[in-house]
Order: structure tokens, then sequence, then C-alpha cells
């Protein structure tokens, strides 16, 4: 299958999508590397799940994505601090070390998660992008779109483990509901409450 | 009719119809807590898997709902654990029509006390930790109403729940195969970790509890109050199950060590920050946290006077953190929660003011209040235990304690001579109530706590 055979693809996509979310001031391209993003893990997921169940994943994603991004908050993304070149060169640094700390550590994982060692580089990778996301800024979009990405990556690897129908069903539920709360986060502050 | 059906979907439906009733606020929060007190009613009269009969009609009442291959169980032991919550919420949702709280709160407070119903339900234990994120992703329109922006504890709040999901998860795959290798020592290791760090962000485990005083010093102090009780409350009645469950988690050599660690550690970071607090709504935050060292501490004695405590401090507990939310519900609206604001409110606000001393006091364990007797059994089995544990547990209550003789002091001075009642006379009947019935736990324990202990029923392995 094509999916097999070019495996080692997506987990370059992940790279590059996550660390455009990253450093990306400008919303549009936020939503083009989440959207991306979740082909890459769609692609991943498929590797062990049939194709159809795997398809989830890339819907509920798209739909997550299209959640946040439907309300265009251009201000919401750009970031206070280390905004400039010099930030998106320390941000670029620390993906590095994070995709390092990733490839180092995973022949070792391998013993503890059996999988397929793209499988676990491309949930390591994703986890650990979120996260450097989660602690590097204050902001609400960015914050959703570091849970979205954390959640990505541990589903990749979960569904190497699990693959319950139910599960799927209750993360996809998540991950809707993640970004619905990411667009009221966004959305609320200039809502007036009807009472 | 099943059991689950009644006790989760049901108020489940009745939330979903209230939302859209929400602008009528008063009556949604009537018709809410007379629905949790209605359930409450309900799990104490009504007996689960057995046959009722009313007059020419008879029914069962069955303890399993089963949803896509998966199982929702309510027996007849969780009939301690149903009043409980459904009483909780009944407390809550009264207390919410004197604490001007958002209109939002009572549907969606429905919504989370099922769900978190729903957790506890669930088979296999992994799918709570996925019911669990719904219901702190429902929670947060309750903390940050329309028209407010979301603070840093907010944020932090779903962020460190949302990281507890994944753990959670793998837990359950790990606890599996220990189940299915139990000699795999390596498998074993894997899972109590898992296990562990996903209940640290769950219960805002020392260090992860930084956002706990956040939240409560940003939202609304009453909503606040009750995601902050009612979740702790859920997920260490969760721990527990999984402990009852686990055999190879009992006999874990290391547990006890641990949650006597984590357990003192909460207490004592908690009381010290707390003594050099300024704001009453963070100070919640760090009573929040103490609470729940207390509990694990309680736990870790791993006897049975240990689960005793851990069980019958759970009402002391939501009767002070109820009264101390409403008090501070009422001083919120007018102004701010700030030491340098509240000089003189004994004065002006009598009923708030004490209602606040007396919750703070029975959470800090004085005397004659709800919280002293368990307090002492606690800090007296820790003593047999670890002596010093016990110490540094007791300096920080003291600590915590230090800052309420300091608030006191706040609220006494003025240089008014004369004694104004602002308050309404509703709130005056529920900070009267809580106040009475703080003091008579405390002198009465024996009757008042000795119901909550059928919540251990539900946990037949470690009795």
């Amino acid at each position: 299958m094509i999916f097999q055979r070019f495996d080692v693809i997506p987990v370059i996509l992940l790279m590059g999508t996550s660390l455009s979310l990253l450093i990306s001031q400008r919303w549009r391209y936020t939503l083009i590397s989440l959207a991306v993003q979740y082909l890459a893990v769609f692609w991943l997921v498929a590797l062990v799940w049939p194709l159809g169940l795997a398809a989830i994943k890339l819907v509920v994603g798209l739909m997550a994505g299209a959640l946040v991004g439907s309300l265009q908050p251009p201000d919401e993304i750009v970031e206070e601090k280390n905004a400039g070149i010099s930030g998106g060169i320390f941000r670029s640094l620390a993906a590095s070390l994070i995709w390092l700390a990733v490839f180092s550590i995973a022949p070792g994982l391998l013993n503890w998660v059996p999988t397929q060692p793209v499988i676990l580089w491309g949930g390591l990778i994703l986890i650990g992008m979120g996260l450097l996301q989660l602690g590097m800024t204050t902001r609400p979009l960015r914050i959703i779109v570091g849970l979205l990405t954390v959640i990505s990556g541990f589903e990749i690897l979960y569904a190497s483990l699990e693959s319950s129908l139910l599960v799927a069903g209750l993360l996809a539920m998540i991950n809707l509901g993640i970004g619905l709360t990411g667009a009221y986060l966004l959305a609320g502050p200039t809502m007036k409450d009807a009472a | 009719m099943s059991a689950p059906l009644l006790w989760i979907i049901f108020p489940l439906v009745v939330s979903a119809v209230l939302w859209f009733l929400k602008e009528r606020r008063q009556l949604v929060i009537l018709l809410s807590a007379g629905l949790c007190l209605f359930l409450a009613f309900l799990a104490w009269r009504v007996p689960i898997d057995s046959l009722i009969t009313m007059g020419p009609i008879s029914f069962n009442i069955s303890s399993t709902l089963s949803f896509l291959g998966r199982s929702f169980i309510l027996a007849s032991n969780n009939s301690a654990f149903l009043i409980l919550i459904y009483l909780i919420g009944a407390f809550w949702l009264i207390g919410a029509s004197v604490a001007d709280v958002p209109n939002t709160f009572a549907p969606l407070g429905l919504a989370l006390i099922s769900l978190l119903v729903a957790a506890l339900a669930v088979q296999p234990f992994l799918y709570a930790a996925l019911l669990i994120e719904v219901a702190v992703l429902l929670s947060i329109p309750m903390l940050v109403p329309l028209g407010e922006t979301a603070g840093q504890g907010v944020i932090r709040y779903l962020i460190f729940q949302t990281l507890a999901l994944p753990f959670i998860l793998l837990a359950g795959w790990a606890a599996a195969g220990v189940e299915a290798n139990p000699t795999d020592q390596r498998l074993l290791i894997q899972a109590v970790v898992l296990l562990g760090l996903g209940f640290t962000f769950w219960l805002a485990v020392f260090p992860f509890y930084a956002w706990v005083p956040l939240l409560a010093g940003e939202a609304h102090p009453y909503v606040a109050g009750f995601v902050l009780s009612l979740l702790p409350t859920v997920v260490l009645l969760l721990m527990l199950d999984f402990l009852n469950a686990f055999a190879w988690l009992r006999a874990y050599p290391l547990l006890p060590e641990v949650l006597q660690l984590v357990g003192s550690l909460m207490v004592i970071t908690g009381g010290i920050w707390s003594a050099f607090q300024w704001d009453l709504s963070r100070l919640f935050g760090y009573a929040v946290i103490i609470e729940s060292g207390f509990s694990l501490l309680a736990l870790s004695l791993g006897n049975q006077a240990g689960l005793q405590v851990f069980a019958a401090s759970f009402l002391p507990r939501m009767l002070a953190l109820g009264l101390w939310a409403l008090s501070l519900s009422i001083i919120g609206k007018q102004g701010s929660a700030n030491f340098n604001s509240l000089e003189g409110l004994l004065h002006r606000q009598p009923f708030t003011a004490v209602g606040f001393l007396l919750a703070y006091f029975s959470l800090g364990g004085l005397p004659l209040l709800a919280g002293f007797p368990m307090r002492e059994i606690l800090l007296e089995g820790v003593a047999q235990k670890n002596l010093m544990v016990a110490f540094w547990t007791l300096l920080g209550s003291i600590g915590f304690l230090a800052s309420g003789f300091r608030i006191l002091a706040v609220l006494a001075k003025s240089s008014e001579k004369t004694w104004q009642i602002q308050e309404k006379w509703m709130q005056i009947v529920l900070l009267t109530g809580g106040g009475l019935a703080l003091f008579l736990v405390g002198i009465y324990p024996r009757i008042f706590l000795s119901g909550v202990l059928n919540l251990l029923r539900a946990f037949q392995r470690l009795v």
C-alpha cells in the first residue's frame, strides 16, 4: 500500500507543520499548517487502522481547525513577546532540540510501546512540539492549537495500541470540544450575554 | 429502566432543556436544585436490581446500561455515592440562587454532575478520562461567561486537565497488560507511573497546582468553588475505584510512601503560601490544594481508619467550601476580595464575615468545627507512621490558620461604632444555616458523618 511505502513522508510533514504552527504569526498559515498536520496524522494512523476509521482523524481535525478558523482572529495569533526574527530563530532552535530528543529516545521507547518507529516518531514529535507551544504562549488561539497538537500526537501513538470504535468516537468528540472551546474563548470577549 | 438512565441520561437531558430557558435564571436554578434533591432521594429510597412493587405495577431498575459494547454500571453499593454527589449538587445549586452566578451555571452545573457520575459508572475505567475531559470542556463557559476574557488560571486549568487524558488512557492500556501478565515488572512500573502522572494533573498535585489559586482568583467565586470542589471529589473517588479494582496497584510497595510525600508536600506548601496571601479568592484555591493533600495523606495510611477519614472528610469539606464560596460571592458584589478592601466587613456584613470565618477555620481544623474531628484522627494516624511528616503537616495547617487570624483582625478592624446588616434575608438564612451545620457536624461528628461512610461499600476490596 502507498501509505506503507512512503511512511517517512508524514513524519517529515509533521516536523514542518508543527514548526510552522510554532513560528507562524498569521492565522491563515496556522490553519493551513493545522490542516496539513491532520493529513499527516491520518496517514500515520492509516498504517495501523482501517482507512475508513483513520479518516475520522482527518475529518475531525479539519472540523476542529475550521471551528477555530471560522472566527478569523488576526490579532490572536501575534505574539507580544519574541515575535520578530530573533523570536523565530529561538523557536526553531527549541523545535530542533525537541526533534533531537525524539529521535534519541525513540529507540529506547520502542521497548515500552510496541509499535512501528515512524508512528513513535510522529506521535512524539507532535507531543513535544505541542508541549513547547503550550509552554511558550499565553494566547488562547495558540494554546488551543498546542492542545490539538498534543492530543493528535497522543492519538497517533494510541491508535497502535487500541482500536476501539468508542474510544475513537470519544476522542473525536474531545477534539471537536477543544475546537469549540477555542472558538468560545476567542469569540466570547466580544459577545454579550443575552440576559 | 436502568439506573444509569435515571441518574446519568435523565439529568443530562434535563440540563439540555434547561439551557434553552437559561434567561429565567432563578427558575432554572430551582428546577436544577429540585431535580438534584429528587435524584438524591431516589438513590436513598429506590433499590437497584430488585423488584419494586407500587400497587398493581411492579418494575425493576437494573444496574447496567450498555452502550457501543461498553457498560455504565450503578449498582446498589453505589447508592451512597449517588446520594452524596446529588446532595452536593443540590447544596451548590440552592446557594447559587443568592450568589449572582452567570445564567449558564445551573444547566451546565447539572450536566457536569451527570457527566462526573458517568465517569464513575463507566466500565472499563479508562473511559472515565474521556468523560472527565468532556466535563472540563463543558465547565469553561461556566468559568468564562460571555463578554469576559479568559485569564491565565482558566487557560492553565484547561491545559493541565487535558494533559491528564493521555496519561490515564495509556495507563489503562498498561493496566490491561499487567492484568494479563502480573509478573512483568517493566509493565507494572509503566502502569503505575502513567497512572500517577494522570492523577497528578487531575488533582493538581504539587508542583502542578499553580493554576488552582489563579483560577479561584479570576473566575466568579461561586462557580470556581463549584468546579474546584466537585472535580477533586470525583477524581479522588475514581482513585479509590482504581485502587479497588487493581490488586497490583494496592500491593505496590512504594504507593503509601509516595501518597504520604505528595500529600504532605501539598499541605505544607499550600499552608505556607496561604500565610502570605492577600486575596480571599486565591486563598480558596490554596484551601482546595490543602484539602486534596489531606485526602492523599488519609489514603497513605493504608488502613481502615485512613479510609474512613478519607470518606468522612467529604461532608465537612463540602460544607466549608460552599459557605466560603457563598461568602466570597456576597463580598464580591460590594468590591474586591483583597484584604485592604475588607476592613470593617464584620460591621457592614456580619453574617457574611462570620460565615466566611467559620468556613475558613473549619478547613483549618479548629476545634468545635466540622473539619476538626477528621483532622485530629488523621494527624494522629500520620504521627504513628512518621512523626516528622505529621510535624510538617501540622506546620502547614498552622500557616493556613495564621492567615485566618490575620483575616479576622482585618475584618474586625473598624472605626465605625454602628453595625449594619447589608445582606438580603435569603443570604442570611443560607449563611446562618451553613455556619450552624459546621458547628453541628463538629460537635456531633458520629451522627452526621457515619452516613457518609457508606461510600466505602462500593470499594469492598479496600474495606
